[in-house]
């Protein structure tokens, strides 16, 4: 406790020079924090995103084939078809519900408003599959299937762009292609308006025109039965890995090939995607480990110049009765107690610079979340460190000969 | 059988410089009584200061035997030297040897730091004993805000801190002018008077006449003791 007070007291007497031995400190803490704390929240902002994709869902899609021997690779078209979704639906008990998906890029408009639209078309299911909510207006129902029915759901800046601030809900919209030379255009009814999400990993419902999928089969993409892509939901997230085995096994049993179909599910979206964030994360944090590293030498390097400035006084401790043990006791407090308060800072600077990413980083869904794991591992290194390097100063200063001090002008 | 505070047994100190062997003290034997004032005089080179640094347990004779107050010192460890230089000798340097950044009450408390004496009782002791030198008023200017004969009283109050039985002054009027000289001896003296023994390293021929008995060093023996 003595030696305590008493190398508080010479640290505020060297200010400069106790802030230089710091400043390593400080940065590394700092640094590690920071990183930690955006990795964390970068992390959740992917997860975040991976589960807004839907609830459950698996992706179904056509495999590629070739590659091999010079040829390229193409994706499989005329593989998957309406019955296979049907099938689907019909035999595997741990499907909630599946929905055949078309889609593609198509210019809307209204009254002279243009705006480029992504056409999802798909069953009733479809916008629970991928946990779309209507903002105003209806959804489409299995009647709008049956009966070919032209009515559509558009995304919220489509709204805004082609309506502005009149209620869409009624109106009609054109969605036009061109076949050949010709420009065709279909007018859709508007029953419903999606509420506003912001883009998602996959794709942007703000910029979506919904459409039954037998509509957009006769009268947009004329696919006659093959589709891109079955959308499924698992009935939940425990049996969403035996769901995709029950849809693995059928479509092996028609293609006898698994390569001609791959099915992705969300869990596996989201395994990858924080494989690699976490991977990033832990390269980071190292980096940061690295200078809270260079910054032990900083205290390494101080604390030497200190031994050999404070020879005399060593010298002089130990003529009057200091033992070695207190002398290194002496120069190891110093250090540490450097390292703590550097440390303190550091932590309340890392949570600041995390509370400014926070602001810069809030239109990307970027938060930072600073846990108590973070500073607990970023003090507890920079503790080490500072016992660490303060050793062999301190032995240093302890094993000097009192003669030797002495005479050291 | 006379109480002897120092005993020397055939001390050697060798310097080993490599290629070269500096014999510094050859063989000197000497016994200090209790409650003497010692002066010990010798040239520069005479293996002075080599003896001083012995006789304070800040190094170990190559040879030989030394014992303090009836203790063997010579195969004691570093901690237990520490432990007699803390509690068995007092210094007083020829350069003052404070710590620049404390003050005149802390740096006479510093002894008892290393005894482990709590704080308030130190500074109770050191305020004592820097009022019985005349630095009563000045118990909290630090060593630049005294003068050379203040700074060398305020060394004497720390040598005095942990009470011990001799005081070891290594040339203590060297760096001070004649009227500080004066005042320091005639501490010096008093000590004396009140049963300590005190030892004083010098080559001053001017301080012979302070003490009891003179000790002449030369060529690292000693060469003739001259007691009055």
């Amino acid at each position: 406790m003595e030696i305590l007070i008493e190398t508080f007291r010479s640290l505020i007497a060297n200010k400069t020079r106790t802030f230089l031995s710091m400043l390593g400190i400080i940065i590394g803490v700092m640094a590690m924090i920071a990183v930690v704390s955006i990795g964390e929240g970068s992390t959740r902002s992917i997860t975040d995103q991976v589960s807004s994709l839907g609830s459950n869902v698996i992706m179904i899609t056509p495999g590629f084939s070739g590659g091999s021997g010079g040829r390229s690779v193409t994706a499989l078209s005329d593989i998957l078809n309406v019955n296979d979704a049907q099938n689907i639906q019909e035999l595997c008990p741990d499907v909630k519900s599946v929905s055949p998906l078309l889609q593609g890029n198509y210019s809307v408009s209204n009254d002279g408003n243009n705006a480029n639209a992504t056409v999802f078309a798909g069953n009733d299911k479809l916008m629970e599959i991928l946990d779309l909510q209507l903002g105003s207006g209806r959804y489409l129902t299995g009647t709008d299937e049956s009966e070919y029915a032209k009515n559509a759901i558009i995304g919220a800046s489509i709204a805004e762009n082609i309506f502005e601030d009149t209620n869409p809900i009624g109106k009609s919209i054109l969605v036009t292609y061109s076949v050949g030379k010709n420009r065709v255009a279909i007018p859709f009814k508007i029953i419903g308006v999606l509420k506003q999400t912001g883009s998602k990993l996959m794709y942007n419902p703000d910029k979506m025109l919904i459409i039954p999928f037998s509509t957009a089969q006769a009268r947009i993409f004329h696919n006659y039965g093959t589709i891109s892509t079955i959308l499924v939901s698992a009935k939940n997230s425990e049996v969403s890995a035996s769901a995709k085995a029950q849809i693995q096994h059928l479509l092996y049993n028609k293609f006898e090939d698994e390569k001609k179909f791959s099915i992705t599910s969300q869990d596996e979206i989201l395994g990858t995607l924080s494989g690699i964030t976490s991977v990033l994360n832990l390269f980071l944090g190292a980096i940061a480990g690295i200078s809270l590293l260079v910054g032990g030498i900083g205290i390494m390097n101080i604390m030497l110049v200190s031994v050999s400035e404070r020879t005399r006084e060593i010298g002089i401790k130990k003529a009057i009765g200091a033992t070695r043990r207190r002398i290194l006791l002496e120069f190891l407090v110093e250090s540490i107690l450097i390292t703590l308060i550097a440390g303190a800072i550091g932590i309340l600077f890392g949570i600041g610079v995390s509370k400014i990413v926070e602001q810069i980083g809030k239109q990307y869904n970027l938060v930072p979340i600073v846990s108590w794991q973070s500073i607990t591992i970023a003090f507890g290194f920079a503790t080490m460190i500072g016992l660490f390097f303060g050793i062999y100063p301190a032995s240093k200063a302890s094993k000097l000969s009192p003669v030797e001090a002495l005479r050291y002008e | 059988m006379d109480d002897f505070v120092f005993e020397f047994k055939d001390i050697w100190k060798i310097y080993d410089m490599g290629e070269v062997k500096v014999n510094a003290l050859r063989g000197l034997d000497l016994k200090i009584k209790r409650g003497h004032y010692v002066v010990i005089m010798g040239p520069s080179g005479s293996g002075k200061s080599t003896f001083l640094q012995i006789m304070g347990c800040l190094d170990k004779p190559s040879r030989g035997e030394v014992h303090i107050d009836g203790i063997n010192t010579s195969h004691m460890d570093e901690t237990k030297l520490a432990a007699i230089r803390n509690k068995k000798i007092g210094f007083v340097f020829q350069s003052f040897n404070l710590l620049p950044k404390l003050s005149a009450q802390e740096n006479c408390a510093l002894p008892l730091v290393y005894s482990g004496i709590p704080r308030k009782k130190r500074m109770a002791v050191a305020k004592e004993l820097l009022t019985r030198v005349g630095l009563g008023e000045r118990i909290h200017h630090r060593p630049n805000q005294l003068s050379g004969g203040q700074q060398q009283r305020v060394a004497i109050a720390r040598a005095l801190t942990n009470d011990p039985p001799v005081v070891l002054a290594d040339e203590p009027t060297g760096n001070l002018d004649s009227t500080s000289s004066v005042e320091i001896l005639k501490i010096l003296k008093d000590l004396h008077r009140e049963g300590k023994t005190v030892i004083v390293v010098t080559h001053d021929p001017e301080i012979v006449n302070e003490g009891d008995t003179v000790v002449w060093i030369k060529d690292g023996m000693v060469e003739k003791v001259e007691v009055k």
